[in-house]
C-alpha cells in the first residue's frame, strides 16, 4: 500500500464484504495538533469477541477461498511506523470501527493519497450502499453523502458513467480546495 | 467547473437517454478490488476506465468489482463479460485498461496476450 487512501478502500471493502449497508468515512487533518485521523464505520455483521485481536494476525482469515488477511495487519504496521495510535472495536450484528491516528509530521507518514478514486472505486462496487464522507482539514470541513446525491438524481443510477465522471471531478475539486493553502501559515513566516 | 448545478443539467440529459434506451446492462467489467488488487493499483484502473468508457460513449457497460480471485500474483486483475462470454486479462495498467476498452469493448477483438485462460 503506497498511501492512507489505499488503506481507507481496503478498510471500506472489508466493510461491504460484512454486509454493511450504511458506511462512515471521516478524516480530520490539524497542522497546528499535528495530527491526521481517520474513522471507518460500518454497520456491517461485525467480528466475534474471540476473533478481534487475531485480524491483526497477518495469516488470519475468515473468508473461505483465502488463506491470508493481510490488510489490517498492514494498516496497523502503517500506523506503528510512525509511532501512531490503532483501534479496532466491533460488536457482532451491529458494525465495525476501525480507527488510526498519525504524528502529521512524521517522515514515514503515508500520504493521505487519492480520497476521489477511493470513493468512486467504492460507489462502483456498492451501490446499494449508503456512504458518508467527512473531511476536515484545519477545522474547515468537506461532506458527501450518497444519499444526499441520490436524491438529487431522482431515480438516475449513482454508477452511471456520466454521473461517476461527473463526480470523480466534482470529489477532486472539493478535496483540493479544502486541503489547499496547507503550507500558507508557515510559507509566510518573515 | 464542476458544481452541484451541473448535475442538475446532466441529470436531465440522462433522463432523456434514459427514455430513448431500455433494457439491462449485457456488457459488464469487474475490476479485482482485495488488498493485493488495491496494492496493485486496481483502483488507478478504476479511473481510467471510467474515463475510457465515457470517452468512447459506451454508456450501457456496467463496472463492477470482484474481491481477490486468488491470482494475486497478477493483480490488477480485470474481467470483461459480455453476453455469456467471460474473459479475465491479467497485469492490468491504465495503458492496458484504454486498450481493452478500445480493443474488446469497441471492436469485439479480445486481446488474447493480456488474458489468462
Amino acid at each position: 500500500m503506497e498511501d492512507l487512501s489505499q488503506h481507507l478502500l481496503d478498510l471500506s471493502f472489508n466493510s461491504l464484504a460484512a454486509g454493511c449497508t450504511d458506511l462512515q468515512i471521516c478524516i480530520r487533518e490539524d497542522l497546528k495538533s499535528n495530527i491526521l485521523e481517520f474513522i471507518v464505520r460500518d454497520n456491517g455483521h461485525g467480528i466475534d469477541q474471540e476473533d478481534i485481536e487475531k485480524v491483526l494476525d497477518p495469516f488470519f482469515t475468515t473468508k473461505e477461498n483465502a488463506r491470508v488477511g493481510l490488510g489490517i495487519s498492514l494498516l496497523k504496521e502503517a500506523v506503528e511506523r510512525c509511532g501512531g495510535i490503532f483501534k479496532i472495536d466491533s460488536l457482532p450484528r451491529i458494525g465495525t470501527c476501525v480507527q488510526a491516528g498519525f504524528p502529521r509530521d512524521h517522515m514515514d507518514r503515508a500520504p493521505l493519497g487519492d480520497m476521489t478514486g477511493t470513493i468512486i472505486s467504492l460507489i462502483t462496487a456498492g451501490g446499494d450502499m449508503e456512504m458518508v464522507y467527512h473531511h476536515e482539514f484545519n477545522r474547515k470541513q468537506f461532506y458527501f453523502s450518497t444519499e444526499e446525491l441520490k436524491l438529487s438524481l431522482e431515480g438516475i443510477s449513482i454508477q452511471t458513467t456520466a454521473v461517476l465522471v461527473w463526480l470523480e471531478e466534482y470529489l477532486s475539486k472539493e478535496i483540493k480546495a479544502l486541503r489547499r493553502g496547507k503550507d500558507e501559515k508557515f510559507g509566510r513566516a518573515g | 467547473m464542476k458544481s452541484l448545478a451541473e448535475l442538475d443539467k446532466l441529470r436531465d440529459k440522462l433522463q432523456q437517454e434514459m427514455k430513448a434506451r431500455q433494457g439491462e446492462h449485457d456488457v459488464s467489467i469487474a475490476v479485482s478490488m482485495g488488498t493485493c488488487g488495491i496494492a496493485a493499483g486496481a483502483r488507478e484502473v478504476v479511473k481510467v476506465l471510467l474515463n475510457e468508457l465515457r470517452e468512447q460513449g459506451l454508456s450501457d457497460v456496467a463496472l463492477t468489482q470482484t474481491s481477490c480471485v486468488g491470482l494475486c500474483r497478477q493483480e490488477p486483475l480485470l474481467e470483461v463479460k459480455m453476453g455469456d462470454e467471460k474473459v479475465i486479462y491479467v497485469n492490468v495498467d491504465q495503458e492496458k485498461a484504454k486498450e481493452i476498452v478500445k480493443r474488446h469493448l469497441v471492436k469485439g477483438e479480445i486481446i488474447t496476450e493480456w488474458t489468462v485462460s
